[in-house]
């Protein structure tokens, strides 16, 4: 029984780190592209409970990072999952240092509804926007026929996220 | 009946004018679907459409529980997932709609097998009732692509993420034309009574089924459908037992703000038709074309409570052309105006009226007039 339960938790904690591991790698190509960098360093940012608490987005220690080159902030990134019609997914947004959203990539998708979220046209629209600006579907971020539940569950995440860098900014945070 | 009509306007509007703001935690329901782990997990779901359709004047009105579905996933791990959907139709027919097992290869490729939904036009793969107006389902998606049109087969999908493109490709077994002596496809809705639909289907030639979509101008989508091969005979010493299928369907589906537009073209050659109808006696078209368009505009209202009128014109032919001594029926070509209005009370559940006016093309014929209600939901 021990042995049986020992092998789980290993194969869980190999399984977790696969999945993870393959999240960070192409999270780690997308920063490269975005800065045309070649190296750079990432920094975890502490958020006290207090403050997390009051965000709509909780901060951990493994979804939101600095990015750093030679002690020089490049920008942040964040890692997400929405939820499609009956499955996850994983997704990057990227900003720039005065918090801009440089790029948003979906970096896994898994189901085959909805999928049409993850093109580079429509997450183009996700650029450029700041802190300050209020996401609605189909008004701010056009609709894609056939993958709304995917759609509008994105943009309802980046959306989240924007308001969690507004009270982070606002509290000096980052 | 009128009575019936004024009271759902009455309750209608009474609901609209007194709809309550419910708007908070919006965007979380989506992950309640996942039961398990973020790794494993079933999903169920389903949809459902209640019906009451009133033919003006000839006949009484028809109250039914025209489609309930339930649907169960199952995701295996990452790469393995088995999908299924279990229909009621008019509350005592049971049929299995799809049930496939996906294999995804990479990012770009999943491998699909079992019992499909055949891609054609908008309908037929994206049926759900709460994603189109109206109460029916367009007729287009009915007598030219046999709604809900499933076979067993296997294939590809997948989507190219740079170039904004899904694909799709699978081979299916046909429509089953001749069966026992005698053969089931006619005039009046074309291959519609061929369907096999996955119960002790019988395969005497694969037939191919492929489409694109394109969806790189935010706000458009575009597709292209195919669907190539011979239908199915149990008797294949009888060769005009059979008859050649080629379709090809064009849609597009425009969103921008409020206003939504959607348009599908659908034309069907139908090879062989004239042995076939010799053999048979039936009176099967040799081209059968279909066509819709239509307008829809939302108003906001409380919440995610959105009113929506809708207009869509439909003209669809089975007996387009026939060939032989077979003399094309003009009651089969029909066009179809239909108006009315979708009240969505939460995302994926609707309140729906509508009236169609039906025309065709016998010469002094009435217009036929339908005034249509309905609930739909989807979860």
């Amino acid at each position: 029984m021990k042995k049986f339960v020992s092998l789980t938790v290993l194969i869980l904690i190999i399984s977790s780190f696969t999945v993870s591991d393959k999240i960070n790698q192409l999270a780690d190509k997308e920063i490269k592209s975005v800065f045309e960098i070649k190296n750079y360093s990432k920094q975890t940012i502490t958020i006290s409970n207090e403050i997390n608490e009051t965000l709509p987005q909780k901060i951990t220690k493994t979804n939101f990072f600095k990015i750093k080159n030679n002690e020089k902030l490049l920008g942040y990134y964040y890692l997400g999952q929405a939820y499609g019609k009956a499955d996850y997914f994983d997704f990057i947004v990227i900003f720039d240092s005065n918090l801009l959203v440089s790029k948003v990539k979906v970096l896994v998708y898994r189901e085959d509804h909805g999928g049409e979220v993850a093109s580079k046209r429509w997450l183009k629209q996700f650029s450029g926007k700041s802190k300050t600006d209020n996401l609605q579907y189909q008004k701010d971020i056009a609709a894609i026929s056939g993958a709304t539940i995917s759609a509008k569950s994105m943009t309802n995440e980046v959306n989240k996220l924007l308001k969690t860098i507004h009270i982070l900014d606002i509290k000096k945070q980052l | 009946m009128k009575n019936l009509k004024l009271l759902l306007a009455a309750v209608l509007i009474s609901a609209v004018g007194f709809s309550q703001q419910n708007s908070n935690n919006l965007s979380q329901n989506s992950g309640n679907r996942i039961l398990n782990s973020i790794n494993k997990g079933i999903t169920i779901g389903g949809y459902g459409q209640i019906d009451y359709n009133e033919p003006d004047g000839s006949s009484v009105g028809k109250l039914d529980v025209h489609r309930l579905v339930l649907l169960f996933g199952y995701k295996f791990n990452d790469k393995v997932s088995f999908l299924t959907e279990v229909e009621y139709e008019h509350v005592q027919e049971v049929y299995v709609e799809q049930a496939y097992m996906r294999y995804k290869l990479n990012e770009n490729v999943n491998v699909l097998a079992g019992l499909m939904l055949v891609p054609m036009g908008i309908i037929n793969e994206y049926h759900e009732p709460t994603t189109y107006y109206g109460v029916e389902r367009p007729n287009v998606d009915g007598k030219i692509v046999p709604t809900t049109w499933r076979e067993i087969g296997i294939g590809v999908s997948g989507r190219v993420n740079s170039a904004s493109l899904k694909y799709q490709a699978y081979l299916f077994n046909g429509f089953k034309s001749y069966a026992g002596g005698s053969g089931l496809l006619r005039g009046s809705d074309g291959l519609r009574k061929g369907r096999q639909k996955g119960a002790e289907s019988f395969v005497s030639s694969p037939n191919f089924s492929t489409k694109f979509d394109y969806y790189g101008i935010v706000g458009l989508r575009v597709g292209l459908s195919g669907y190539f091969g011979k239908t199915q005979t149990d008797d294949t010493s009888i060769e005009a037992s059979t008859i050649g299928v080629s379709m090809i369907g064009l849609d597009a589906r425009y969103k921008f703000n409020n206003l939504e537009l959607r348009g599908q073209y659908i034309n069907a050659n139908l090879s062989d038709t004239e042995d076939y109808n010799t053999l048979t006696g039936r009176d099967l078209g040799s081209k059968m074309t279909g066509v819709y368009g239509e307008i829809a505009y939302s108003f906001d209202l409380k919440g995610v409570e959105k009113l929506t009128p809708f207009l869509r014109y439909e003209k669809y032919n089975t007996h387009a052309e026939t060939e032989g001594s077979l003399v094309a029926n003009s009651a089969f070509d029909k066009n179809e105006l239909i108006f009315g209005l979708n009240y969505k009370v939460a995302e994926g559940a609707a309140f729906k009226v509508d009236y169609q006016l039906v025309n065709n093309a016998v010469s002094a014929s009435e217009t036929g007039k339908q005034f249509n209600a309905g609930v739909a939901v989807w979860f």
